[in-house]
């Protein structure tokens, strides 16, 4: 960081200190609210290590005093996943007041997280959280005030809130409605596993699930009976999933995807190609036999994030033609569902920085 | 055609019969229907009803299935909250004909058989869409073989005319109203004076509106018949968009009866597995030409009860536990 000089309103080392006290109590308890799974990730996103890093990506090369831009507005809703609190640590760091609107529930992960971590550690004295509609004239308030703006939620509530007036000089992040992909070349056991663990955090609810699998000139039927193999005997899923599996197998099959359940209706595995209509559901993982280019032009036009097992050589032969596609992130299959200051293709973290450069 | 529509439909059953016809069915459907083909490959038999191919009544909303042959007339829609998607489930000649009767033979058990007019508390637009009919004139229509006229009697306003009730009433000394559950309850409780009037009500839809209301059965029955001619009955029953013509209704002990051309297992959520216990409600009966929704896994949890009832009913009963409750779905607020 010797490049950078930086002018929080608090010293960052110490600020540290606190995130590895709030990290060493989240290893000993975990709040109802969360998942096993949804916790164990937040406990390694709040390492030091990946905390350090966006500012080490901060100076870019150049001398840069970095100042905090001004107040952040978040806009939250009732389901989303992780991204909220993961969003509120990284912005924690820049120094910025910070008001959260979080979904009218109160059992949201964002205020559940925040609640925790203040029990633990002085770590968000500069977040508010508030809790309201989006018909509350507390919206309108938050747009007019904040230098940033950044929204969580789907296109209609993206646009509203992108509609609201806000200073010239502030500037919108809106993660609307994004899917992911996995695309894999090989099909051992390792990658199966992965691509198990990946879909079992979310099914395909995340904008970072995979809503489909693409075996590259493989065989999408052998992907799909051993991936049924292997499908970890976990936890019965709600009853409501359950009986959802049983329908949703079904509408695969009459779209014509050859279609089954895990045990005790899990999930469904449906193999087929890349011309049949999805079946849309939480836990269904469609996979496809395609060719690259029948992976390509097939692509949903809101594709995120590529998780893949392709060979660095093969990947990058690929990028120049992923960059004519909407796709933000190509990232190894198990790393789909990292979040970092760069998402969907804006650098939102360092955006709560003004930057002044400084010429010898 | 269906023999065991000649039988009482809460007399002994047949069940060798039923097994048979709905096997015969089956594979009437699996032929016409290759969508239903596509999700059973492998059936070709059923040893006992347990075992017969089931449609899950989610597929319903996605998925518009026919079955070829069938002299198919109109779309029949489910009523949804705003948003979600809606069943939709072919109607077809031949079956309306059976449906009717079936619906005819299990009311008129329940609210006798003499012909009266019938109060509908919907909007007589709602009769008016072409080729598609809701579920709650669907429902309504199944009384009208046993009915002298119809007479809907809700306002574009949702409240009840109530001048046309009161003139049907100065007519007549017997009256039948149909309703959903909760419009009935929102809509007749502030009645004018109808003393003396002998009115069964039936109605459908379910109880989760009154329950979050916090109102009772007894309360619900009490209040509707209060200053009715003691003859007066309120008939409740259960019965599925999917499944025109099949109703249960809940008897005095507390039960849902199963007409003889009909059957209903529970099974296991997880391991779709029959069960004794507790679990997802299958409904199957005889009569569906059109479309393969003579088998359906509902969403409706219940229990099948052995044994007679103390009403006096024979047959197959079973007891309705609410709906498999809703899971919350986390992700990017765009599920």
């Amino acid at each position: 960081m010797s490049d950078l000089s930086l002018l929080l309103p608090f010293d960052l080392e110490e600020r540290l200190g606190r995130w590895r006290a709030v990290q060493r109590a989240m290893t000993r308890q975990r709040p109802e609210a969360f998942t096993r799974d949804e916790w164990a990730y937040l406990i390694s996103f709040v390492d030091e290590r990946l905390l350090r890093a966006p500012f080490e990506q901060l100076s870019g090369g150049s001398r840069y005093l970095a100042v905090p831009r001004g107040p952040i507005a978040v806009w939250l809703p009732n389901n989303v996943s992780l991204l909220g609190p993961l969003t509120l640590i990284l912005l924690s760091l820049t120094g910025n007041p910070i008001r959260v609107k979080a979904g009218s529930r109160a059992d949201d992960l964002a205020s559940a997280f925040v609640a925790y971590a203040r029990g633990v550690a002085d770590v968000f004295n500069y977040v508010t959280v508030e809790q309201f509609d989006r018909t509350d004239p507390r919206n309108a308030e938050m747009a007019a005030e904040a230098k940033v703006r950044i929204a969580f939620g789907g296109d209609e509530a993206a646009r509203a809130i992108d509609a609201l007036p806000h200073p010239l000089d502030s500037i919108g992040f809106y993660f609307a409605d994004r899917t992911s992909e996995t695309w894999i070349e090989r099909t051992d056991d390792e990658t199966l596993r992965t691509l198990a663990r990946v879909f079992a955090i979310y099914g395909t609810a995340g904008c970072t699930s995979p809503r489909r699998v693409v075996v590259l000139d493989g065989d999408a039927r052998h992907v799909r009976d051993r991936l049924a193999e292997l499908w970890p005997a976990a936890r019965d899923v709600a009853m409501h999933h359950a009986s959802q599996n049983v329908m949703v197998r079904q509408w695969a099959a009459a779209l014509g995807w050859d279609a089954i359940t895990t045990s005790r209706n899990g999930a469904v595995l449906a193999a087929g190609d890349a011309t049949l209509e999805l079946p849309r559901s939480l836990f269904v993982l469609p996979i496809v036999t395609a060719s690259v280019d029948e992976a390509l032009a097939t692509l949903p036009p809101n594709i995120q994030t590529l998780g893949h097992n392709l060979e660095a050589e093969r990947r990058d032969a690929l990028l120049p033609r992923l960059a004519q596609t909407a796709v933000t992130r190509v990232v190894p299959l198990g790393a789909m569902h990292h979040f970092g200051a760069l998402w969907d293709g804006w650098e939102f973290w360092r955006s709560a920085f003004r930057m002044i450069e400084v010429q010898p | 055609m269906s023999e065991l529509l000649e039988l009482p439909p809460f007399g002994p059953r047949d069940d060798a019969r039923f097994l048979a016809e709905m096997t015969e069915l089956t594979r009437f459907h699996l032929e016409a229907s290759p969508e239903l083909r596509r999700m059973w490959p492998h059936w070709s038999d059923a040893a006992s009803v347990e075992e017969l191919p089931f449609v899950h009544v989610g597929v319903f909303k996605h998925l518009l299935l026919r079955s070829r042959g069938a002299s198919h007339q109109r779309i029949l829609r489910s009523s949804g909250t705003s948003g979600a998607a809606t069943s939709q489930i072919a109607l077809d000649e031949a079956s309306s004909e059976l449906q009717a009767r079936s619906s005819v033979a299990i009311l008129r058990e329940l609210v006798g058989p003499e012909r009266t007019p019938l109060l509908v508390l919907d909007r007589a637009a709602s009769l008016r869409q072409r080729g598609e009919v809701s579920a709650r004139i669907a429902a309504a229509m199944s009384l009208r073989p046993l009915a002298t006229e119809i007479l809907f009697v809700l306002g574009d306003d949702d409240r009840i005319r109530w001048d046309a009730v009161l003139d049907a009433a100065s007519r007549h000394q017997h009256l039948r109203v149909y309703g959903f559950t909760s419009v009935l309850w929102q809509a007749w409780t502030a009645r004018p004076e109808l003393n003396g009037m002998r009115i069964d009500f039936v109605h459908s839809g379910g109880w989760k509106k009154l329950e979050a209301a916090r109102v009772t059965r007894e309360e619900f029955d009490g209040t509707l018949l209060h200053g009715l001619a003691k003859e007066s009955r309120v008939v409740d029953y259960y019965g599925l968009v999917e499944q025109v013509g099949i109703v249960y209704p809940l008897c005095a002990a507390g039960f849902r009866h199963v007409p003889a051309w009909a059957a209903v297992i529970a099974r296991d959520p997880w391991t779709l597995e029959p069960v004794r216990e507790v679990g997802m409600l299958q409904s199957m009966n005889v009569l569906p030409r059109g479309a393969p929704y003579h088998s359906v896994l509902t969403e409706d949890l219940g229990r099948v009860v052995d044994g007679g009832c103390a009403c006096g009913r024979q047959g197959m009963r079973f007891e309705l536990h609410g709906r498999v409750p809703k899971a919350e779905t986390r992700g990017c607020a765009n599920v």
